[in-house]
């Protein structure tokens, strides 16, 4: 689903003409479209079969061509050919750093967007490059379907944030396609399955294709198909397992010429593709190619385990964690879908076989599922037939930065889409009249390590005290996962504009970085949130009570005094310090020996108020 | 979680009676049922008047399914239902509360040093407090005694907490 901030009321789905609408799946490695005749979805098929490799070339004539013909060329032409340009896809240089150096091109840009220099020194972008295979995919299903194409779903990675789903958006956009829905593969994978087999039931995918893993659970019953977790890497899939067979087997391959890594590469994948029905096969790198890193090896299947163990722990520990989400053991799934072209290979299989316990389904064709379901949900979408209903979720938690940098979510993954979610929060300095708001995504603690989307400012708040103020902060999602977010001040009761400007891509933070983090950095990053939000209510506690032993010193005994002044220095010890229970033991303390002294003041506000004080004065002599 | 001043109860969205014991298996169904009734993809091409009222539907139905599912909003939605609220700031009980801050250093102290096989027996201990806790809800709302289920909710916020924390320190 997509992450987006709208205006209130703005378009998405225009009317989709009921005859053409399809499916797509745009591959990191190959694309394909779909279509739904008479009630059941088939893969449209082409020149070569209904798979397009998801490669470009760009010549120096200026032509462009797409997929096998381009495949081609990689060889003569790399640095003009583009190939996995799905890794690229809504990335800033930083978030690339790590595959730079396998990549046979050349990139430039900056922390939000990347571009490529092909044929001629034309700069073209990821999100140009994919609407080059979106339409040749275009081009496909109107000679096959004798007519314009009025509507599309493409499928995303369940795992793709907002700046990649919203390039996957443009992408299609500029490639003339009616974008009705962004989809989760995984989803669609499911969507494929159980229609086809009427299945009931539990479900995991588990989704490894070129570039990017998912793992979905999903509960099939009756038409419903109903998202219970969703969780993933955007960045590892068996691209990663060719350039980890290629280096293993050709040392020092990063420093060598593009042309060089490009060819061991495909060699590699050669090798990884024949090891799926072969046990060894022989690796060659022709001294043709590049006399210095000329290599003949044989590799064998038990080679290729070792080598892709490490990536395949990765997934499993996303598998345990999605599990946990969905709060179902691995006993209580009724199967596991097989889907992307890595789990083609035994050794993906043998290895997800032995994570669940189970041997896993792949009946379906693991390339051409994703685009089946994608082409049934175009098909609701453009036909609103009764017999699916497809209840997806928000990958990614949303929030908003709180002072001190803390996160605090309003959505959590895995919330069922459309969904709401409403949180007060109060001002914390005196007489502050706006408030910043800052809404981010993500699953770290502090809004520094998550994906920065908007940031706006509520204007108008009327001058009080510190926690007078009172914002109302709501977050809506609908089924299209489009975000919107309303502040309003409530203790005047007077409802404040709010200016939304979208900053999704501005932060340089490593989205891939980011997204590991949340799982090594926990225990940091809740330590640090303690911290945060214990010094900060340290803060205010020790301004209160100053201030109140200020002003009303005459219900202020002395030793009550004495024991104040101690707990306080006591707590200002513990703010100085980093160890967020000191501090919250220290609150209690001062807590504990002002309690008199609170008392007497609340006796006096109350008996203030039957005097007819106003209210909210004898609220502010307590210090609420 | 929801209030119930601002949106229709959550139990009647769901066709439910209110209660604290809920069969979880009807509660999917009812929540499958309705979804399929009020899901915006059936709308997508019906005018934006009814579009619009479709997803405010779906979203509040998809709420009262997350609070009806679970037992402690479960809880504590019944208690607002019957004007008990619960406030961000109440306390335990002070030999309770000394009590946590005693595990909670345990824990903390567990975390540091990495030993993943306490962290995990605290868990585990607390996750049995937790039923127990459950399980005299139960007791607590069949003889409507919100006053001490009042209590007890409190007791689990802080207990959820501490379990959040477990987690956190198993993840490392």
């Amino acid at each position: 689903m997509l992450l987006q901030i709208a205006e209130p009321g703005e378009s998405k789905v225009k009317e989709a003409c009921k005859a053409r609408v399809v499916g797509i799946d745009l591959g990191t490695t190959n694309s394909l479209v779909a279509h739904v005749a008479d009630a059941s979805p088939e893969v449209i098929s082409g020149e070569g079969g209904p798979l397009v490799p998801s490669v470009v070339n760009y010549g120096a004539d200026g032509v462009v061509v797409v997929g096998k013909l381009a495949q081609a060329r990689a060889l003569d032409a790399p640095r003009d050919t583009l190939a996995s340009v799905k890794r690229l896809i809504g990335r800033g240089l930083k978030d690339l750093q790590a595959v730079r150096g396998l990549l046979p091109y050349e990139l430039d840009g900056d922390d939000r967007a990347v571009s490529i220099t092909v044929a001629g020194g034309k700069k073209v972008s990821p999100v140009e490059v994919s609407a080059e295979v979106l339409k040749e995919l275009k081009r496909r299903a109107e000679s096959s379907l004798g007519g314009p194409i009025e509507g599309a779903v493409i499928t995303v990675p369940a795992y793709f944030d907002d700046a990649q789903r919203q390039a996957t958006r443009d992408a299609g956009r500029l490639a003339g396609l009616e974008v009705m829905r962004l989809l989760a593969e995984p989803t669609a994978a499911a969507l494929a399955y159980g229609l086809d087999r009427g299945s009931t039931g539990t479900y995991a995918v588990y989704d490894l294709g070129g570039g990017t893993f998912d793992i979905s659970i999903l509960k099939l019953v009756n038409g419903v198909f109903e998202v219970k977790a969703t969780g993933g890497d955007s960045a590892l899939g068996g691209d990663d397992i060719d350039r980890e067979i290629a280096t293993r087997l050709v040392p020092g391959l990063e420093k060598a010429p593009k042309k060089v890594i490009g060819a061991a590469v495909a060699e590699a994948r050669r090798a990884k593709e024949a090891l799926t029905t072969q046990s060894e096969t022989l690796f060659e790198l022709a001294p043709s190619v590049s006399e210095t890193f000329a290599r003949r090896k044989v590799v064998t299947r038990g080679d290729l385990q070792t080598w892709a163990q490490p990536l395949l722990e990765k997934t499993g520990k996303a598998c345990r964690r999605v599990l946990k989400d969905s709060e179902l053991t691995r006993e209580e799934l009724d199967g596991v879908i097989l889907v992307g072209g890595s789990t083609r290979s035994p050794v993906v299989r043998e290895y997800v076989a032995e994570l669940f316990g189970k041997t896993p389904l792949a009946d379906l064709d693991p390339e051409q599922v994703v685009a089946l379901g994608a082409a049934v949900q175009a098909d609701v979408l453009a036909s609103g037939r009764q017999d699916v209903t497809l209840l997806d979720v928000v990958p990614l938690s949303l929030g908003i930065e709180m002072m001190g940098g803390v996160v605090e979510k309003l959505i959590h993954r895995n919330t069922t889409i459309p969904a709401g979610a409403t949180q007060t929060f109060t001002t914390y300095a005196d007489n502050q009249t706006g408030f910043d708001i800052h809404v981010v995504q993500g699953e770290r603690e502090t809004a520094d390590a998550c994906r920065s989307l908007a940031r706006f400012v509520l204007r108008g708040v009327p001058p009080m005290i510190a926690g007078m103020g009172r914002v109302e902060i709501t977050f809506l999602v609908d089924a299209d996962g489009l975000l919107k977010v309303t502040a309003k001040e409530l203790t005047t009761g007077t409802e404040a504009s709010v200016q939304v400007k979208p900053s999704y891509g501005l932060t340089d933070e490593q989205v891939e970085q980011m997204l590991i983090d949340s799982f090594e950095y926990a225990e940091e990053d809740l330590a640090k949130r303690n911290l945060v939000i214990e010094r900060v209510e340290a803060e205010r506690i020790l301004a209160a009570t100053r201030q109140a032993f200020a002003t009303d010193t005459e219900l202020l005994d002395d030793d009550v005094r004495a024991a104040g002044e101690a707990a306080m220095k006591v707590l200002e010890t513990a703010v100085a310090g980093t160890d967020h229970l000191a501090i919250r033991h220290a609150i209690e303390g001062l807590d504990l020996a002002t309690k008199p002294f609170a008392q007497k003041r609340m006796n006096r506000a109350i008996a203030a108020q039957f005097q007819g004080v106003a209210l909210e004065d004898a609220a502010r002599k307590v210090g609420i | 979680m929801a209030s119930p001043s601002t949106s229709s109860d959550l139990f009647s969205l769901l066709g439910l009676q209110p209660s604290y014991e809920i069969d979880r298996a009807a509660l999917e169904a009812a929540y499958h049922e309705r979804s399929k009734e009020v899901h915006p993809d059936r709308f997508a091409q019906a005018p934006a008047a009814e579009r619009v009222a479709a997803l405010s539907k779906a979203r509040a139905l998809n709420d009262a399914y997350k609070t009806l599912r679970d037992a402690r909003q479960r809880a504590e939605y019944l208690l607002a239902r019957a004007g008990v609220t619960i406030g961000d700031n109440e306390r335990l009980e002070p030999e309770l509360l000394m009590e946590f801050l005693e595990q909670r250093e345990e824990l903390a102290a567990a975390r540091q040093a990495g030993r993943s096989a306490e962290v995990e027996s605290l868990q585990a201990a607390m996750l049995t407090r937790r039923k127990a806790i459950l399980a005299a809800l139960s007791g607590l709302f069949a003889s409507g005694n919100l006053a001490d289920a009042k209590k007890q909710l409190i007791v689990l916020r802080y207990l959820d907490r501490y379990l959040e924390e477990c987690e956190a320190a198993l993840e490392d």
